[in-house]
């Protein structure tokens, strides 16, 4: 191929963008903001891999095994095997490139344990790995970028694709500055949007991470799965506009939870899984936190000022900044939040889509992480499948002609602005905020079918009510053109979390609370003229 | 609370201030006061008058990405780790950086910053490090591209010739980074840097991430007279 389109410019976009110039395809690298604004660099925790001469008898197997465990196994063996056996690679490039990984005596890459794996082999940059795999990336793209094979265009956000009889030619853009859309034409489009704050509100990810690109997709026929498998970390702080992430390090120097009971406090962890009951993985603290239907805290202030002055500087300087709250010397108040999708766009493992020529990446796809993610894996995920689609790409012919989407063109931007010849005041974030609470109470952590189907009952309204409305245009147009597709994901992964009647990974039903071979499959669920289909992937079709 | 926020709706509009009230915790951001400004039911200003709703960026709303840059009470800083309880007096101002040409209201376009990176070729390409300093290279590495080092700078202008503390401290991770372009970069640095900058040191009070750019010009220099 000679050209592909990237959305997206994150560590799995650059990953992809960088492959493709390296292959001698011109990439068109398009965002709305640079890569240092992406959630990327959010993401404190590290790589995984397991490299010749790491300790305690490590195997790419057991990582391979780990994986799909994790995943309780639902994700593709083949697909897990690729991702497990380059991570090596992967660490040993991203040093070639200059990332700053922290490094022990020898000066070689550290690494160190983390939850829910059998070995210590999470590489990591202190406690900012995303951002300095960002900032080394960065640098090999403004590389390609000088050659004249990367054009990075900012202030660009998708609109919709190019798809003709089962093909894609590109995407339909919305420039801000120039507030008008355009058609970007290229031989392949490859998505890396990231995953869905928006349908929760406030989580622990960015606000730019709004799940619109999976929506719109999903309208024009792409097929998603698995969009019930969302991953809660259980302890997050609220703030007035988000919930931030209080790291499992501190229940890992010996943090307890518990919660007030007249003026007695209550460790229900330890008190229903013994002294090491706070270091239960994510899903069960997640659920028992929710299970005591009360405020939650997580206190550490007993091991001492020193300890956490070394150990925790950046949980302590967090809670100071946002809650002015002095963790030597009082409790965390914290609850579980949305943190990770494992669901997205449905991509086989060559990372295409059903759409041939569309390719989807990191966390907007979904693949690999099965019903639950290990921590460390998502990194190493949005590196590798940049270049599992980049080696697709540059093993296919270029598609040559394309067919113009002129008309298509100007009827969409007809209607933007019809959309905004209006004097309302609405403003679109009032729909936002219901969707979020709407979701928040009727998916949330535990489930069972009565909430789902008032919650469906719920979006069905907002999607009636969404396409009736004028919005206040004095926004950026993005916010008000995207509603619709946010509403009707939010409707597909209600639909997907009712379809699967078992408790599995991240999605815990209280009606169905036991896993049931029957559904040892991918929920894969599809879109036509307002209705919605779910099927499981029996074949592997989209990930073996 | 009076919030004085400077507007303009377009790149070539005139610039006009708007007063809101803002009743709401002391223990907001400035980001969240203008989230709260913006999003109830009616945008009005002080007086009563019906506005637009203020246009600004955000991503991370902790201090990770950059994105919310401003000037707060003349200070460059990110709305998001600005705190009301911090601020002085009754009013808080509110400017987009004035050093970048504005987009809307307090969206400014950046771009110069990583145009000028690109100009000069400021990328590692090959790991050949020096071996040391790995902390200061960590920060260096965690540089936000937000712009405040430069808005505070006396020396930035435009960014035509002189680029500042994000360009310096970029071009001290390459060099230490690999040592075989260190010539290449020095050049680079001396002309677009060394050579103009008055050491005021400004653009380290305002740092979110706290980089030691005095370490990395002092390290750069030492390379020079090497």
């Amino acid at each position: 191929m000679n050209s592909v389109l990237i959305i997206g410019s994150g560590i799995a976009g650059m990953s992809c963008a960088i492959n493709c110039a390296q292959k001698g395809i011109h990439v068109i690298l398009a965002s709305p903001f640079p890569s240092e604004r992406s959630q990327s660099v959010m993401a404190a925790g590290g790589i995984n891999a397991v490299l010749p001469g790491n300790g305690e008898g490590d195997t790419v197997e057991s990582h391979i095994e780990d994986t799909l465990k994790g995943g309780a196994h639902l994700a593709g063996t083949k697909a897990v095997t690729g991702l497990c056996e380059e991570a090596g690679d992967i660490i040993r490039y991203l040093e070639s490139i200059g990332t700053v990984f922290s490094v022990d005596d020898k000066g070689r890459p550290a690494y160190r344990a983390f939850g829910g794996q059998s070995h210590k082999r999470t590489y990591y940059c202190g406690a900012s790995t995303g951002k300095q795999i960002v900032t080394a990336l960065n640098m090999e793209v403004r590389r390609f970028e000088a050659k004249g094979i990367i054009e990075r265009r900012l202030g660009l956000c998708f609109h919709s694709a190019l798809i003709k009889d089962g093909m894609c030619y590109g995407a339909m853009m919305y420039s801000e500055a120039a507030n008008r859309l355009e058609n970007i034409y290229a031989d392949a489009l490859v998505m890396a949007t990231g995953g869905q704050n928006a349908l929760f509100g406030k989580t622990t990810g960015s606000t730019q991470c709004d799940g619109y690109a999976a929506g719109k997709l999903f309208e024009q026929g792409v097929i998603l799965k698995n969009l019930e498998f969302i991953q809660y970390h259980p302890t997050t702080m609220e703030t007035s506009q988000k919930r931030m992430l209080i790291s499992e390090a501190v229940r890992g120097e010996g943090g307890r939870l518990f919660y007030n009971e007249v003026e007695e406090r209550v460790y229900f962890m330890e008190e229903k899984y013994g002294p090491n009951g706070n270091l239960q993985t994510r899903d069960v603290v997640s659920r028992e936190i929710w299970a005591t239907g009360k405020d939650v805290y997580l206190d550490v202030s007993f091991v001492g000022k020193k300890l956490i002055d070394e150990r925790l500087p950046e949980v302590r300087d967090l809670c100071r900044k946002y809650r002015d709250i002095d963790i030597t010397r009082e409790p965390i108040p914290v609850a579980p939040s949305v943190h990770f999708f494992m669901g997205g766009i449905a991509v086989k493992n060559e990372h295409e889509t059903n759409i041939k020529n569309m390719f989807a990446v990191g966390e907007c796809a979904s693949i690999y992480h099965g019903a639950n993610r290990l921590g460390g894996n998502s990194l190493l995920a949005a590196m590798y499948g940049g270049r599992v689609a980049a080696r697709a790409l540059a093993g296919r012919e270029s598609c040559g002609e394309h067919p113009l989407f002129e008309r298509e063109l100007e009827e969409a931007q007809a209607k933007l602005n019809e959309m905004a010849d209006t004097k309302s005041t609405f403003a679109y974030a009032h729909i936002r905020e219901m969707l979020a609470q709407t979701m928040q109470e009727n998916l949330g952590i535990v489930r069972e079918e009565q909430a789902l189907t008032k919650g469906l009952e719920k979006i069905d309204n907002y999607i009636t009510a969404a396409g009736k409305i004028h919005y206040d245009n004095s926004v950026l147009q993005y916010f008000n053109y995207s509603l619709p597709g946010i509403l009707t994901l939010a409707r597909a992964v209600l639909t997907s979390a009712l379809s699967r009647r078992e408790s599995r990974g991240a999605h815990y039903r209280s009606d169905y609370t036991k896993s049931d071979d029957s559904y040892k499959y991918a929920t894969l669920i599809s879109y036509d003229n307002g209705k919605y289909r779910t099927w499981l992937d029996t074949e592997g079709e989209y990930e073996s | 609370m009076k919030v004085k926020i400077l507007r303009q709706v377009h790149p070539g509009s005139e610039p006009y201030w708007e007063e809101f009230d803002y009743n709401g915790p002391a223990e907001s951001s400035v980001a969240s006061v203008i989230d709260s400004i913006n999003f109830t039911d009616d945008i009005v200003t002080s007086d009563g008058k019906k506005t637009t709703r203020i246009g600004w960026e955000c991503a991370c709303l902790q201090g990770m990405c950059g994105a919310c840059a401003m000037v707060i009470n003349g200070v460059p800083a990110l709305a998001c780790e600005t705190f009301v309880r911090d601020l002085k007096g009754d009013v808080v101002t509110i400017q987009p950086l004035k050093k970048f040409p504005v987009v809307h209201d307090l969206i400014t376009d950046r771009s110069s910053i990583q145009e000028n990176l690109k100009k000069s070729n400021i990328y590692i390409e090959e790991y050949d490090p020096e071996g040391e300093d790995h902390e200061h290279q960590y920060l260096a590495a965690k540089c936000l591209k937000c712009g405040l080092c430069l808005e505070v700078c006396p020396n930035y202008t435009t960014g035509k010739t002189f680029y500042g503390a994000a360009f310096a401290n970029d071009c001290y991770l390459v060099a230490s980074r690999n040592r075989s372009k260190s010539g290449q970069i020095l050049d680079e640095y001396s002309k677009h840097f060394g050579l103009a900058c008055s050491k005021s040191l400004s653009c380290m009070d305002v740092c979110p991430v706290g980089i030691p750019t005095l370490a990395s010009i002092g390290k750069m220099n030492r390379k020079k007279s090497k």
